[in-house]
């Protein structure tokens, strides 16, 4: 069952550009996130599909470009950010799950999940623990909440990530290849954890490899290449009629 | 047992000394790490320029004895009586302990500054990045991920310097300070009883010891995370 698509927009990114030195990594890129997408953003590695993903979060600071969040436009001087708060309060609004998970490693797997709601949205503690413990007994981890990280699995480890973005009751969760770090048995049980927040109508974007994810799961796939959207659609329409050669030379080439 | 009848006689002296020698390392180990966090992350994160007078200071201080850093504050302060005088601040310097307690403080303070950068620019930067993407500001990513992991990588060569600075601190005695040394050269000088310089060794052997034991306790508590342990209560 698809959830009923809003035309409210969670999150617009408008001809982002960024350069690293003299190399244009990313050549005008648009997107738009609507209520409930799960925008899967495919693309060879080079294709700059990680540094969109952070530059709408700000982790990498666009070179030229709007993103809006809710329709606030996050003001940018002089190649910074022109209001720290305002990207503060936009970053509590979008979720981010890592690659390499990036638990914090001095506290435990609970104290990792109540940080963000304690922290930054000052939330009594009671309340927050209240609330990571039925996070993590979500995604399966309630029995390792008073372990550290080192001591969980990698799988475990991103599934603790998943629910310290959750904690923090975000309008839209980004993942930047989320299971290109596990070994190839503990892929399952991350992305089976990212297929339920995507049934319950989260709304996510989510850089990954994973075909039968973007194929079965999104309700939107975006592909890069050379900096630039070179192809983008519902699943179906880009798994079985792509128009650009380019990625039909990349579903082949992973096959 | 002419080294017993030694330690017998002048025991109250000697553990008189050993708690100005506590106090003279313990303040001025204290006031250096009360200094060196901002140091550190201006050392680690700021601009050329800003970075321009710490690094002189730095390179000034671990370059010349710190017995030479003693006579230039104590004897210094001397010369400027009548303008430290006029400044209130005569009283301060006046007392060698104050002078020594002053001189240990800038001289840790140096040291610590460098060991504690090295530790911040240790953190991962990953961890860094999960903290500014939850939204935290760039004070509570100091306060709540950097910091934490830095003292800890810091640990074991801020507890080096603080011993390094307990047994430098004997320099003191040579300024009139009353500490263990300066309490032992007293003692010889009056008994020309050499045994005394032996109990004296043993004082600064004992305190060495039992602060690397504290400090050990400390790191342990510190690494829970890395022990790969459950921890406790829980299991």
């Amino acid at each position: 069952m698809q959830p009923q698509p809003s035309q409210d927009v969670v999150l617009s990114a408008q001809n982002i550009h960024k350069s690293f030195g003299t190399h244009e990594v990313l050549k005008g890129i648009s997107l738009d996130s609507r209520n409930h997408d799960v925008i899967s953003i495919l693309g060879s590695s080079g294709s700059g599909k990680s540094t969109f993903l952070r530059c709408l979060n700000f982790l990498e600071i666009p070179t030229s470009g709007q993103v809006s969040v809710h329709g606030e436009e996050i003001v940018v001087r002089n190649g910074r950010p022109g209001d720290p708060r305002q990207i503060e309060r936009m970053r509590q609004r979008l979720g981010m799950v890592f690659q390499q998970f990036n638990l914090w490693t001095h506290r435990t797997v609970l104290e990792n999940v109540m940080e963000g709601p304690v922290q930054v949205k000052r939330r009594p503690k009671a309340e927050a623990r209240d609330q990571a413990e039925a996070l993590l007994a979500r995604v399966g981890l309630a029995e390792r909440m008073h372990m550290y990280p080192a001591q969980l699995s990698g799988g475990q480890q991103q599934r603790v990530a998943i629910a310290r973005a959750l904690a923090m009751e975000p309008d839209a969760i980004l993942f930047d290849e989320p299971t290109s770090a596990l070994d190839p048995e503990l892929v399952g049980e991350v992305l089976k954890v990212m297929q339920d927040l995507a049934a319950e109508g989260r709304t996510m974007i989510v850089v990954t490899h994973e075909m039968a994810f973007a194929r079965e799961v999104s309700t939107e796939v975006v592909f890069l290449h050379q900096g630039r959207v070179a192809e983008q659609g519902t699943p179906d329409k880009l798994f079985n009629h792509p128009d650009s050669e380019a990625f039909a030379r990349f579903i082949s080439n992973i096959r | 047992m002419a080294l017993i009848d030694t330690l017998a006689q002048n025991w109250p002296k000697l553990i008189d000394g050993v708690g100005t020698t506590l106090a003279l390392t313990g303040l001025g180990a204290l006031i250096a790490a009360m200094a060196a966090p901002p140091l550190a992350l201006l050392r680690a994160q700021g601009s050329a320029l800003a970075q321009a007078p710490l690094r002189i200071y730095i390179s000034f201080i671990r370059g010349t004895p710190i017995l030479a850093q003693l006579f230039l504050v104590f004897y210094g302060s001397g010369q400027f009586r009548v303008e430290l005088q006029s400044l209130g601040l005569w009283g301060f310097f006046r007392d060698p302990f104050n002078c020594a307690v002053l001189v240990f403080a800038i001289n840790s303070c140096a040291y610590q500054t460098e060991i504690l950068r090295g530790g911040i620019q240790a953190v991962a930067p990953g961890e860094i990045e999960a903290g500014r993407a939850i939204g935290m500001s760039r004070l509570t990513v100091l306060r709540r991920i950097v910091f934490p992991h830095a003292y800890r990588i810091a640990w074991p060569a801020l507890g080096n310097e603080i011993i390094l600075l307990m047994k430098a601190s004997a320099l003191a005695s040579v300024v009139t300070v009353f500490d263990l040394m300066g309490r032992t050269r007293q003692i010889f000088s009056r008994s020309f009883d050499f045994s005394i310089y032996f109990w004296a060794a043993v004082l600064y052997l004992a305190m060495t010891i039992s602060f690397v034991l504290l400090w050990r306790l400390a790191e342990r508590r510190l690494s829970r995370h890395m022990t790969g342990q459950t921890p406790q209560g829980v299991q």
